[in-house]
């Protein structure tokens, strides 16, 4: 990410970054640590004041600028959703194409130790609704090298990323592969013949320890990172299932009115007959976060769950076999986090 | 140029906009605008006075009441028309209609109609003309009820925190939609924005442009000099009804006697030797773009999915 941010002042002259806490010592979990001192003037610090700022980059893209706004949390995102929604979503259409909005809004989805109701919401659905918006979940190397290069040099209109918190101190695995055509496009992580799991963000990295767990088991999963919220490759979808015949929805947000939603409404109005089960879905309680880490840890659907949902789903019945691993919450496997944040 | 000269070329340009609105007033019956106007009729003034002083390469965003900056800005009047009628070759290709006009190519940067939701594009647009060192100020106007949002203060404290060129015009008509001034503000515009250091100006006569010409002349020299944000706040009265052709002067919330002092002063009013003369030049103009509108071809399918991104 931090690779991704330098190279967005250094390749494109016309880049800022603009947003609360870009200057400090902290410099939004590490992403932009010194940046501004490196490029005086296009890394802005502001007011509390997420309208405006947001209304700020909108006319700075209107004006030549690439702008690349953060929200520390992806909640204090909804106090922008007035200039997203109706300016830049709309500004192009409205106005007849006179007019483009490049810019690009990093929202961070807060999870574990305590973040709680306000500090955690995951709002890829909320604005993937809007035409207009693209919202993409980079969460693997590849796709961070990619997506943020593509979006700041080839993308004219508004972007929003959402990046997991919990990802940030991961140690990846940078890819031998080669990049792929379309940095924007769903990904096919993993192939297996028996179910397809959908998923995004940091349930990508989820359905993947899974389905080495499950390898062992004789219970092949195919991985698919959704990626592109707002345009999924409804293809490979389909051509995953008409393999697999199984299907599962791994999200991060809520089940009802999301990505699982979407999802569902792809196979509904493709070809429903694919499926030789009813899907499942994984995502939060129908609840807003809590924060002690007893209730947390069954808010999220953990490494647990996700295993014993595959191998119910394959196998037909609740009674499938697999032994279930020790019980062990997300935060706890990502990080060894003692707070503050 | 002469002050006559000067007079006669102001209102000239008052007198179109004016004459525009009431063509629109005349043809709204008949179903061809097909699109919520928000007409500029007892504004002209201000826009006409304000853009005395400004270049092509000065950025205007406007509001959904926006018939008189666009015009006197530069903005083209048969695109207007086509625009209002919804047809695929008016400003926005009928995708705007009357209250997101635009005209980037004379610096009109778009109107919106979520009120005060343009203020902080302005100071967007103030700051990447101070990083890319162009020239140009950003000039944004509102109404006295885009003060009350919380966005406007946000824009304020933020143009003069960086110091950038954006002159904040409030064209206070007293009304937000049929809500008085007084109750719901606390407090003067013009000094509110002094609390941010912003060097703020009130202009009493809004009928008169040559009055706002002067003091708009004065800050934007001086904005361009100094490249800092100034406020200037014109009282001015909107004849009309909130949104559409007529008036509502029976609705209770205000009365013709209250706006009658001012239309005795309104220049385009009392100079009837004026408006005769230049009536038949600027109803050619006006007929020739109703033309213009009605030839025009409606948008297809193929346009309704265009230019989203």
């Amino acid at each position: 990410m931090a690779a991704a941010m330098r190279s967005a002042l250094t390749d494109h002259i016309n880049t800022i970054i603009i947003g609360q806490g870009v200057t400090d010592f902290k410099g939004i979990f590490g992403t932009l640590t010194g940046l501004h001192r490196e490029f005086p003037g296009r890394v802005i610090e502001t007011p509390l004041s997420e309208d405006a700022v947001t209304g700020i980059c909108i006319g700075a893209a209107l004006n030549g600028l690439y702008p690349i706004n953060t929200h520390i949390r992806a909640d204090f995102g909804l106090l922008a959703a007035n200039q997203l929604i109706n300016m830049a979503a709309k500004y192009k259409y409205m106005f007849g194409g006179h007019f483009s909005v490049p810019m690009m809004v990093r929202m961070v989805i807060g999870r574990s130790w305590g973040q709680g109701a306000q500090h955690s919401q995951s709002l890829q659905s909320l604005f993937a609704h809007i035409p207009g918006l693209l919202v993409l979940m980079p969460s693997t190397p590849d796709a961070i090298v990619s997506s943020y290069a593509y979006a700041v040099a080839h993308h004219r209109g508004p972007v929003i990323m959402f990046e997991h918190r919990l990802m940030y101190d991961l140690a990846f695995n940078a890819s031998q592969r080669p990049l792929v055509d379309d940095p924007f496009a769903s990904r096919l992580e993993r192939e297996g013949r028996d179910v397809t799991i959908v998923a995004t963000s940091i349930m990508v990295l989820e359905a993947l320890r899974a389905s080495n767990y499950l390898a062992d088991f004789d219970i092949q999963c195919e991985v698919i990172d959704l990626h592109n919220i707002s345009n999924p490759d409804r293809g490979l979808i389909m051509k995953s299932l008409a393999k697999t015949g199984r299907l599962i929805v791994a999200d991060t947000s809520w089940l009802g009115y999301g990505v699982a939603s979407e999802v569902c409404r792809i196979v509904a109005e493709t070809d429903p007959t694919v499926l030789k089960a009813p899907v499942v879905n994984l995502g939060m309680a129908p609840s807003p976060c809590p924060t002690a880490k007893a209730l947390e840890d069954i808010y999220y659907p953990d490494l647990h769950r996700t295993i014993d949902t595959v191998a119910r789903l394959v196998r037909g019945r609740v009674d499938h076999g697999v032994p279930i691993p020790s019980h062990k919450s997300m935060s706890d496997f990502y990080k060894h986090f003692k707070g503050p944040f | 140029m002469t002050d006559k000269k000067r007079y006669q070329k102001l209102f000239r340009q008052a007198l179109l906009i004016r004459l525009v609105e009431e063509k629109i007033i005349e043809l709204y019956p008949y179903d061809k605008i097909q699109s919520p106007v928000h007409l500029s009729i007892g504004q002209e003034a201000v826009a006409v006075g304000v853009c005395e002083s400004l270049y092509q390469e000065d950025l205007v965003f406007i509001t959904y009441r926006g018939h008189a900056f666009y015009l006197a800005k530069g903005g083209d009047l048969k695109l207007m028309m086509a625009e209002l009628f919804g047809r695929a070759n008016g400003v926005s290709k009928g995708k705007a209609g009357s209250m997101h006009l635009a005209a980037p190519e004379v610096g009109v940067m778009g109107a919106s109609a979520v009120v005060a939701s343009t203020i902080s594009l302005a100071v967007g647009a103030a700051l990447a003309n101070r990083l890319q060192n162009k020239p140009g100020l950003s000039v944004v106007c509102f109404g006295d009820g885009a003060t009350e949002q919380g966005t406007y203060h946000e824009s304020l404290n933020f143009a003069a925190l960086y110091n950038l060129p954006v002159l904040f015009l409030c064209e206070n008509n007293g009304l937000a939609v049929h809500t008085t001034l007084t109750e719901r503000q606390t407090y003067a515009i013009h000094k509110h924005a002094q609390a941010y250091g912003i060097e703020s100006v009130r202009i009493e006569e809004g009928w008169d442009f040559q009055r706002i010409g002067d003091v708009t002349a004065g800050i934007t020299a001086a904005m361009r000099k100094d490249g800092r944000p100034r406020l200037i706040e014109v009282i001015t009265c909107r004849y009309k009804e909130h949104v559409g052709p007529g008036e509502d002067y029976d609705a209770g919330y205000r009365s013709r006697t209250d706006i009658g002092d001012w239309m005795a002063r309104d220049p385009l009013c009392l100079d009837t030797e004026l408006v005769a003369k230049l009536l038949p030049e600027l109803d050619a103009e006006i007929t020739a773009a109703v033309a213009f509108a009605e030839a025009g071809p409606l948008p297809g399918p193929q346009d309704l999915l265009s230019d989203i991104v």
